[in-house]
């Protein structure tokens, strides 16, 4: 079986990923100090508050209508290649052939990835987007739940995001500093972690009672 | 260290520049729509539309050379960030006269991204738009891919707008932005780092003696880091390289833009311009026309461009031509 997502369920998870970035966007900030402008935090930070807007309570019931939307606004945040790939992925899971949280994020990966030549391995967001998403079908057609799905999926980005200090940048503004960029975690990759781990958190709170379990 | 600017909120900075910059020019331009850049009078129809899009903080790039006989519609981004999709599609339909839109797009990956999208959705809706890339930066390699788009813009804008105030179509304006993109090389030398407005904090880290040549425009490395050298030193090592990547034979004709990064003073362009035409003398190679000025900056970062391209008449008549843009007027 696989999991279904309702508009519901993923404005939860939106917030809880609203929340993770509004934490940590000065940390992004600073890794991004490393080898870019050091404005990645900010931009993530307007990004989240566009997702919230198009999810917000007054808006549409239809999922896909309301990603649509998120990635339409996500795109006019003018703030660079992070903001317009993410709007992209966001507005490609509207374009998802089934309802479920695996085909949507796929069908978003796919979007995202015409639009970059950047591959696993490349130190940018697509080394933790890339496992958290693999991570999500594989508990899907494990019949797990939606939340231990988003669980799995958090813990492959955590480690994907992880593994790009390791990496030497290829892609992007950062390819210029090359081996420099060694020894430092991808901003982007960090924010895709923060935002799955916020997905997870944001679901597992049900409505502000039972707490996240 | 602290940073010392003058701005407010850092927030409102884009918003608030280009407010200034539009009240300052009220003759050649004007704040339309989604904060895009106009002129203040557009162009007659049938005409070719001519837009690009690039981030704040480069003034008076890119938002500086819209008027007539250059830009019909600039997007500015955030600070040093591609503007998205959405704001370029809005553009491209406002610089639709009937004959399509030439979009000048300079070769970042962000700037690269949204163009690309914006692309995509102008054909969904039908509009005839063609799209140049601009990429003549030497330090990136071989592979045109990962060359960036300096100051070479500036041929590009000029002669692909007079192009279309001539009233030329879509495929002749095209081809003569891509010829200039064609033949045109730049290489840029930093000595001193920028802070990022919004954020207070240094852009690259560079010693008090070192500069480094094949700095991007936000600091991106170059491969090139040395010890300080003098004027005539850095305009021999950066020419030589320039000149030999173009192949420049004498006899050839050369325009020489000097691009100050910010800090740099005239005072130094000048020293820098003045040995860069003792060289070309030496070699038989003609200078046909030089521009010495700041047309791209990023803030108070110290260091300049040497762009070089070559010539022919066509180029230098559309190069020549009237233009009443802010930072590039022409009579």
């Amino acid at each position: 079986m696989s999991c279904d997502v309702t508009k519901n369920d993923f404005a939860r998870m939106i917030a809880g990923a609203a929340a993770a970035i509004r934490a940590q966007h000065t940390m992004l900030s600073e890794l991004d100090c490393a080898s870019g402008d050091g404005d990645h935090g900010a931009t993530m930070l307007r990004a989240v508050e566009k997702l919230e807007k198009a999810f917000a309570p007054g808006g549409s019931d239809d999922l896909k209508t309301c990603l649509r939307e998120a990635g339409w606004s996500v795109l006019g945040v003018d703030g660079g290649a992070s903001s317009s790939l993410l709007g992209v992925f966001f507005g490609g899971m509207a374009d998802a052939a089934a309802t479920d949280l695996a085909a949507m994020f796929e069908a978003g990966l796919a979007a995202l990835r015409k639009q970059t030549k950047a591959q696993p391995g490349d130190k940018t967001m697509v080394d933790a987007l890339v496992p958290a998403i693999l991570a999500m079908r594989a508990a899907d057609d494990g019949g797990k739940s939606l939340r231990e799905t988003l669980h799995d999926a958090a813990a492959a980005a955590h480690t994907g995001a992880e593994a790009t200090r390791h990496l030497t940048a290829r892609y992007g503004r950062a390819k210029f500093l090359g081996e420099k960029t060694r020894g430092h975690l991808d901003p982007g990759a960090a924010s895709v972690s923060l935002m799955f781990a916020g997905f997870y958190q944001g679901l597992s709170h049900s409505k502000g009672e039972s707490g996240n379990a | 260290m602290k940073m010392k600017k003058f701005i407010n909120q850092p927030e409102n900075i884009v918003a608030e520049l280009l407010e200034g910059f539009a009240l300052s020019h009220p003759q050649q331009i004007r704040l339309v729509g989604n904060n895009l850049v106009a002129r203040a009078a557009p162009k007659a129809k049938g005409k070719v539309g001519v837009v690009t899009l690039g981030g704040s903080g480069h003034e008076p790039g890119l938002s500086g050379f819209v008027g007539e006989g250059m830009l019909d519609v600039s997007v500015p981004g955030e600070i040093f960030a591609a503007p998205g999709a959405p704001r370029c599609l809005e553009a491209i339909r406002l610089a639709d006269y009937g004959a399509g839109v030439l979009f000048i797009v300079l070769n970042h990956a962000g700037d690269v991204l949204s163009a690309n999208l914006t692309m995509e959705m102008a054909k969904r809706e039908g509009l005839n738009v063609k799209m140049t890339l601009t990429h003549e930066d030497i330090s990136g390699g071989t592979n045109p891919e990962d060359r960036r788009g300096l100051v070479g813009f500036l041929p590009v804008y000029k002669v692909a707008g007079a192009a279309a105030e001539e009233g030329q179509p879509l495929d002749a304006c095209f081809e003569i932005a891509e010829r200039m993109g064609r033949n045109m090389r730049t290489l840029a030398v930093a000595v001193q780092t920028a802070t990022h407005p919004s954020t207070g904090h240094a852009i690259f880290e560079l010693g008090d003696d070192e500069m480094e040549i094949g700095m991007g425009q936000h600091g991106e490395a170059g491969t090139g880091r040395m010890k300080l050298k003098s004027a005539d030193e850095t305009a021999e090592i950066m020419l030589e390289m320039l000149l030999k990547d173009l192949e420049v034979k004498a006899g050839e004709e050369l325009l020489v833009v000097i691009n100050g990064a910010g800090a740099t003073t005239l005072m130094e362009l000048f020293i820098l311009f003045r040995r860069v035409d003792q060289i070309l003398k030496a070699r038989g190679i003609k200078l046909a026309r030089a521009k010495v000025g700041e047309f791209i900056t990023t803030q108070e970062q110290a260091g300049f461009q040497l762009m070089i391209a070559r010539m022919d008449q066509v180029l230098l008549r559309l190069w020549d031509a009237p233009s009443n843009a802010p930072y590039f007027v022409v009579r």
